[in-house]
C-alpha cells in the first residue's frame, strides 16, 4: 500500500487528474476500437486535447474552492 | 540527434537537479562533503543502472504503438501534474517554490539531530544524499526513458538524445551551484516547471493519440501547435484564478468591515 502510494504520488498525486486521463484513455480506446464508432476516429485528437484542458481546469477549481 | 527529446529532457531534469543539488549542498556543508559526495555517487550509480537495463528492455520488448499510448497517458499524467502545480504558484494561490527555504528546512533538521561536521563518512548524510538524487534523479530517469524510447525506432537513438540533453543539464546545474556555492534560487524554478509542464502534456498528448492510430494533421509538426494551445490555455487559467483570488480578498475585506462595524 505504501508503495503503491509512493508511485501514485510520484506519478501524479491528484485524483481528479488520474481519474480524468484513465476515463478518456478508456473513451478513446473504445473509439478507436468499436467498429460502430469508427466515424468519431477522425476527432481522437481534439476530444484529448479537450479532455486534458477539462481535467486540468476541474483540478483547478477544486483547489481554487478549497482555499476559500 | 533528436533536438526536440534532448531540449524537453534538458529542460525537465534542470528543474530535479536544482532540488537534488540543495540537498547535497546541505548535506555537505551540515555534515561533510565526503558522505554528501558518496550518497550522491551511489544514487547516480544505481540510477545508471535503472536507466540502462529499463530503458534497453522497453524499446526491445514493447510495441511502438503499445509503448507510445503508455508513455502518452504518463506523460499527460505527469505534465498535467506540474502544469497545475506551476499555475496554482502563478496565481498566487499557492506560494513559490523556494530553494533557499529549502536549505533553510534541512539545515535546521539536521542540527536537530545533534549533527556536526566531521571528516568521517557518516551514515545519515549518506543516507540523505543518496535518498534525495536517486528520488529527484528517478524522475530524470523516467524522463529520459520515457522520452527516448517513444522515438526510438523511427528516427535514431532516441534515448541518447534525451540522456545527452538531461546530462548537460546535469552538469550546468552543478557547474552553477559550485560557482554560487548557494542554493539555486536565481533559476526561475516556476517558470521552468510551467515550460515542463507544457512540454510533457504536448508531446504526451501527440504519443497517445498516436498510440490510438490517430494521424496528426502535419504530422510531428503538429507539437509546437499543441504547446501553443496547452500554452495559451494555461493563461488563461492564470488570469481567471488571480481574478477569483482579488475577489475572494475584496469580499472577505467587506465582510470584516462589516463585522466591525457598531
Amino acid at each position: 500500500m505504501k508503495t503503491l502510494k509512493a508511485i501514485y504520488n510520484f506519478i501524479v498525486g491528484d485524483m481528479i487528474i488520474l481519474i480524468g486521463i484513465l476515463i478518456i484513455a478508456i473513451v478513446l480506446g473504445l473509439i478507436a476500437n468499436i467498429a460502430a464508432l469508427a466515424p468519431l476516429r477522425v476527432a481522437i485528437g481534439p476530444i484529448l486535447i479537450v479532455a486534458a484542458l477539462l481535467v486540468l481546469s476541474a483540478t483547478l477549481y477544486r483547489e481554487a474552492r478549497g482555499k476559500r | 540527434m533528436e533536438w526536440a527529446i534532448a531540449s524537453a529532457a534538458f529542460l525537465a531534469s534542470a528543474v530535479e537537479f536544482v532540488e537534488a543539488f540543495t540537498i547535497v549542498l546541505v548535506v555537505g556543508i551540515t555534515i561533510n562533503w565526503r558522505s554528501s559526495l558518496v550518497g550522491a555517487l551511489a544514487a547516480a550509480a544505481t540510477l545508471a543502472l535503472i536507466v540502462g537495463t529499463l530503458g534497453v528492455a522497453l524499446v526491445k520488448w514493447v510495441p511502438l504503438t503499445d509503448l507510445r499510448l503508455f508513455v502518452g497517458i504518463i506523460l499527460i499524467l505527469f505534465g498535467l501534474k506540474w502544469l497545475k502545480k506551476a499555475i496554482l504558484r502563478y496565481s498566487g494561490l499557492k506560494s513559490l517554490h523556494d530553494e533557499e527555504a529549502i536549505f533553510e528546512e534541512t539545515m535546521a533538521e539536521v542540527r536537530a539531530r545533534g549533527e556536526t561536521i566531521a571528516p568521517r563518512i557518516h551514515p545519515f548524510g549518506v543516507a540523505l544524499s543518496y535518498k534525495a538524487v536517486l528520488l529527484e534523479g528517478l524522475e530524470v530517469a523516467f524522463i529520459v526513458i520515457t522520452f527516448g524510447s517513444s522515438i526510438q525506432s523511427t528516427a535514431g537513438n532516441g534515448i541518447g538524445s534525451a540522456a545527452i540533453g538531461a546530462a548537460i543539464a546535469g552538469i550546468l546545474v552543478i557547474t552553477a551551484g559550485v560557482l554560487v556555492k548557494a542554493p539555486l534560487t536565481k533559476v526561475p524554478e516556476n517558470t521552468l516547471k510551467f515550460v515542463v509542464g507544457v512540454m510533457l502534456t504536448s508531446f504526451g498528448t501527440f504519443w497517445a493519440a498516436e498510440g490510438f492510430n490517430y494521424e496528426w494533421p502535419l504530422s510531428d509538426a503538429f507539437i509546437p501547435i499543441l504547446a501553443v494551445i496547452f500554452l495559451l490555455a494555461s493563461y488563461l487559467l492564470v488570469t481567471f484564478l488571480k481574478q477569483q483570488k482579488r475577489r475572494q480578498l475584496a469580499l472577505s475585506k467587506a465582510e470584516a468591515l462589516e463585522e466591525a462595524r457598531p
